[in-house]
């Protein structure tokens, strides 16, 4: 498949670095030489020099035999006039990143898609949906929900009354009777391990369990966790995040937002209903305990920079908050800050890459969800009537070891297969699979 | 447990190096078949040559066995780029040694590695080791060597193995003859498929116009490898003037200059986008300086040769297509066409052909470039405050690539000084040491004197065939590449 990416920034660097590593013909565009420099040095990917709305510039990425041409510079009507014109050029299909969410909220995609542009990109409200979704389950680390929740794939960390706790998986299968759910992938220092039955689980790794909806609270309970209820949270930071996230909230919890410029601060006060918006720096600890942060429930620390939100969570977790969310921009954090202690960690560009990874796929992936700080993706694949999949129980499909069928969802219904199942012509089949062998796990659904 | 602190990943080295070797082994296999057919005596030496190549490799190889996304940082690239090319020719050299035919081990190694680096200079051909008395499969290995050293064993080995993902563009970069380094294709692995996939079929076309022509098979693939790779090795101790038809030689001329070529041009070419050839100016400049060249030094060498005008304009152009591209064939012995013609060549000897090529030199876009940039200084003398760009293909030129350029040209003459210091040194007399020196950081071949198109390099002391090789080694991987091992900032962190 040839990709043009047009700017390399966070968003576009991860997303070239995703694709080159299964396989895909990549040219990137930048006007900034430098960083053309380095990306070519570090991933094996075709750099453009050049303003990528320049038509020559295009013609120089042969763009006409693009398959699928992803507008994601830091300005949103660049990203826009190059969909245009990649479409016009005969670019198969067109994404553009934007900033400007009421396009989404009011459905008015259809006339970008006049325009040419098949799909927008936010960033921002991708991330804020996460942050709702993290939210509501309070426990987990990440969870991604398959179908509308017929099947709920989500990460949690095992606790020290857990009774999984230093059993291997066939050994505590007694605890999972009627099969509604099986663990996937475990994450232990920084590695990703599938769960085979003799894989041992031990405390604090976090296993990625896949679940029907009316075993959620069971996996819970035997991960030595509990659900608790959440009231009141603080959000940190008045970005664009903060405060989408805030309006979302504040219909159902005690929302209380804190950012530092008092301008800003008024703005949004103006935007949020029943939020209460706070004047003070995140880094001033004593005034966020005027505010109540040892009573909080839940804490999401979303300002612009990776190291305050960091810091500030772990200084919330310090005061007893049980659910700490933060927005950590620099990948390379990632991995530190859940060693540390942090609960959740939002980062827009790995959310945003991953939900552009999915128009990469041939034809009959219908979702695809990656987590964070693990190199594995999860998709979600419509079974054909005649692919490699069909016809055969799982255990006999040679599968790749670094990936497994985690779910299926058949006549609405979601089910958990183990070795004996037999997929079926126009199911759903939720892959969890290591980012290395998604290529070997698409030529079984063709 | 305290980290291990490591500059270098050896593993990862030792295991792309056993890679190479293994292939080594494989391509050495190829002489059997000649062996056998030829009945000439050298097939247990080539049996027992490429098994030790081969299980060596094996071995290096699986006693490292790498994860797949093992990472190849920057110095374990160098390392790996020269430490592969050095085993290959310690290996390289073992067929020589085995069957006896050259049993001093600086003479074998001197061999070999004038064969991988495409430099074509021979310590065969006095009497009693001619090199038409070599046995063929001994031959056709000496050829091999310089067709895997055109292209080069790690772009090959890019081409076919998936063992380098990430970083194998540095290893790419270390080996990948010339200051700029276009990619055909997104991906790495399918830009040297396709960079050999051209190599190929160039070599194949010319055996198949070579035999057309009447040449013998065996003649005729041993000539197309050392062609298209710009070697210079041939089965006859005349080189090409032993074949005794122009035909033959208008033949090579025209392989020697696309092997000249930038590969990325043909690429192009064979797309039908033929206008990058006009829009390029070091193709303009190569094609000039050939054309040119070959008018002003026609007249001298009709003076000082017996046959008419014709074949003085074919010896001519021959020799500086040879002399220019660095194949180092002769079809007539240019050191007798005087001083001035020999001067020229001498000055040759350090230009190269075009960059992206199989060529060696300094190529020619440098020298274009350090001439308008030498020529632009004037200009900024009478304007100290003005900003003067320098174009090359329209583009302006940056000046990062110009310091490093310069840096390069300094480079290269500072080798070939201290070179030819220290070849002068050991006894050598003193047009031989400078020729020698030159023509082996330039992977020529021949020199001027006893070392030219007559001689060969065998009277030499051993002590300088070590010096020499590590100078031909120097210059096929672009002189950074070596001298940088040598330098304390490669061995220290900071």
């Amino acid at each position: 498949m040839k990709i043009i990416i047009t700017g390399a920034g966070a968003v576009g660097y991860h997303l070239a670095k995703m694709l080159s590593s299964e396989s895909q013909d990549i040219y990137l565009i930048d006007e900034n030489e430098d960083r053309l420099q380095y990306v070519a040095s570090h991933i094996d990917v075709y750099t453009i020099v050049g303003d990528a709305k320049s038509i020559k510039i295009l013609e120089s990425a042969d763009i006409g035999a693009c398959d699928l041409l992803i507008a994601v510079t830091s300005s949103e009507e660049t990203n826009l006039l190059i969909s245009i014109l990649a479409k016009k050029f005969g670019a198969k299909r067109t994404i553009a990143r934007i900033t400007d969410l009421d396009i989404l909220k009011k459905g008015r995609e259809e006339v970008y898609q006049d325009l040419g542009i098949d799909t927008l990109i936010s960033p921002v409200l991708l991330a804020t949906e996460e942050i709702n979704r993290l939210v509501k389950r309070s426990v987990f680390t990440d969870d991604f929900e398959f179908e509308g929740g017929k099947l709920t794939v989500f990460g949690i960390s095992i606790g020290e009354n857990s009774p999984l706790k230093n059993k291997t998986v066939k050994d505590s299968s007694y605890l999972n009777p009627e099969l509604n759910y099986k663990s996937i992938a475990l994450h232990r220092n920084e590695e990703t391990i599938l769960t085979t039955p003799e894989t041992i689980i031990k405390e604090n790794d976090i296993v990625y369990f896949i679940s029907t909806p009316e075993s959620i609270d069971d996996v819970t309970n035997i991960c030595g966790k509990e659900c608790f209820p959440i009231k009141d949270i603080m959000i940190l930071g008045g970005s664009e995040i903060g405060v989408l996230t805030a309006e979302h909230l504040e219909q159902d919890y005690n929302v209380t937002l804190v950012e530092k410029d008092k301008l800003r601060c008024e703005k949004i006060a103006g935007r949020l209903k029943k939020a209460l918006v706070i004047n003070v720096d995140a880094r001033d600890v004593e005034a966020l305990e005027e505010e109540g942060l040892a009573d909080m429930d839940a804490f999401i620390a979303v300002t612009g920079d990776s190291e305050t939100n960091i810091m500030s969570s772990l200084v919330a977790k310090n005061h007893g908050v049980r659910k700490t969310i933060a927005r950590v921009e620099n990948i390379d954090y990632i991995h530190l800050s859940q060693a540390i202690g942090i609960d959740t960690l939002i980062n827009k560009k790995i959310i945003a890459a991953s939900n552009i990874f999915k128009y990469v796929r041939k034809g009959n992936v219908s979702a695809i969800a990656s987590l964070h700080g693990v190199d594995a993706e999860i998709i979600e694949f419509i079974v054909k009537p005649d692919s490699k999949v069909t016809h055969k129980k799982i255990k006999d499909l040679k599968f790749p070891k670094s990936a497994n069928i985690s779910g299926v969802i058949r006549d609405d219904k979601g089910f958990i297969p183990f070795g004996d199942f037999e997929l079926q012509a126009g199911d759903k089949a939720v892959v969890f699979s290591l980012t290395e062998s998604i290529n070997q796990i698409e030529k079984f659904f063709l | 447990m305290p980290k291990a602190k490591r500059l270098l990943n050896l593993k990862v080295i030792a295991h792309v190096v056993g890679t190479l070797l293994m292939i080594n082994g494989f391509l050495m296999a190829m002489s059997i078949p000649f062996s056998i057919y030829y009945n000439d005596g050298a097939t247990w030496s080539f049996i027992t040559s490429a098994l030790l190549t081969f299980s060596c490799g094996l071995g290096l190889r699986f006693s490292n066995k790498q994860s797949k996304d093992a990472e190849i940082k920057k110095r374990d690239g160098y390392l790996i780029v020269v430490l592969g090319w050095v085993s290959m020719v310690i290996f390289g050299s073992l067929p020589y040694i085995m069957s006896g035919e050259i049993s001093n081990i600086s003479n074998a190694f001197f061999e070999t590695m004038s064969g991988f680096t495409t430099t074509g200079a021979t310590i065969l051909g006095d009497e009693g080791h001619k090199i038409s008395n070599l046995p063929e499969s001994l031959l056709f290995w000496r050829s091999t060597t310089q067709w895997i050293g055109g292209m080069g064993i790690i772009v090959l080995t890019i081409a076919i193995l998936p063992l380098l993902g990430i970083g194998g563009m540095e290893l790419f970069v270390a080996e990948a003859p010339g200051p700029t380094k276009d990619k055909i294709h997104p991906r790495i692995k399918e830009t040297a498929k396709r960079l050999w996939v051209i190599y190929f079929g160039l070599t194949f076309l010319e055996m198949i116009l070579l035999m057309l022509s009447g040449m013998t098979f065996f003649d005729a693939i041993n000539h197309a490898f050392t062609t298209t790779s710009t070697g210079g090795f041939s089965t006859k101790d005349g080189s090409i003037a032993d074949f005794n038809s122009p035909a033959i030689e208008y033949i090579i001329i025209f392989f020697m200059f696309l092997a000249g070529t930038n590969f990325t041009l043909i690429y192009f070419g064979l797309k039908g986008k033929l206008k990058h050839f006009w829009k390029n100016d070091e193709f303009k400049w190569y094609l000039m300086s050939i054309i040119g060249l070959t008018i002003v030094l026609t007249p001298f060498v009709l003076n000082n040769s017996e046959g008419g005008i014709g074949q003085a304009f074919r010896e001519t152009l021959f020799q500086v297509v040879s002399m220019i591209t660095t194949t180092g064939y002769s079809s007539a012995d240019y050191m007798a066409w005087g001083g001035l013609v020999m001067f020229i060549f001498f000055l040759l000897l350090f230009s190269g052909a075009s960059a992206g090529s199989t060529s060696g030199g300094m190529k020619i876009v440098r020298i274009v470039l350090l001439m308008k940039n030498g020529l632009m200084e004037f200009k900024r003398r009478l304007h100290p405050n003005a900003i003067i760009p320098i174009h090359l293909n329209k583009e302006p030129v940056s000046n990062k690539i110009i310091y490093n350029l310069l840096a390069f040209v300094f480079l290269y003459l500072f080798i070939f000084t201290i070179g030819s210091i220290v070849i002068t040194a050991m006894g050598v007399p003193f047009v031989e040491a400078i020729s020698a020196v030159a023509t082996s950081v330039g992977n020529v071949g021949p020199g001027i004197g006893s070392i030219g198109p007559t001689g060969n390099f065998s009277a030499l002391p051993d002590a300088s065939k070590w010096v020499l090789s590590l100078l031909m080694l120097m210059g096929r991987l672009e002189l950074f590449t070596v001298a940088l091992i040598f330098t304390p900032y490669f061995w220290k962190r900071n």
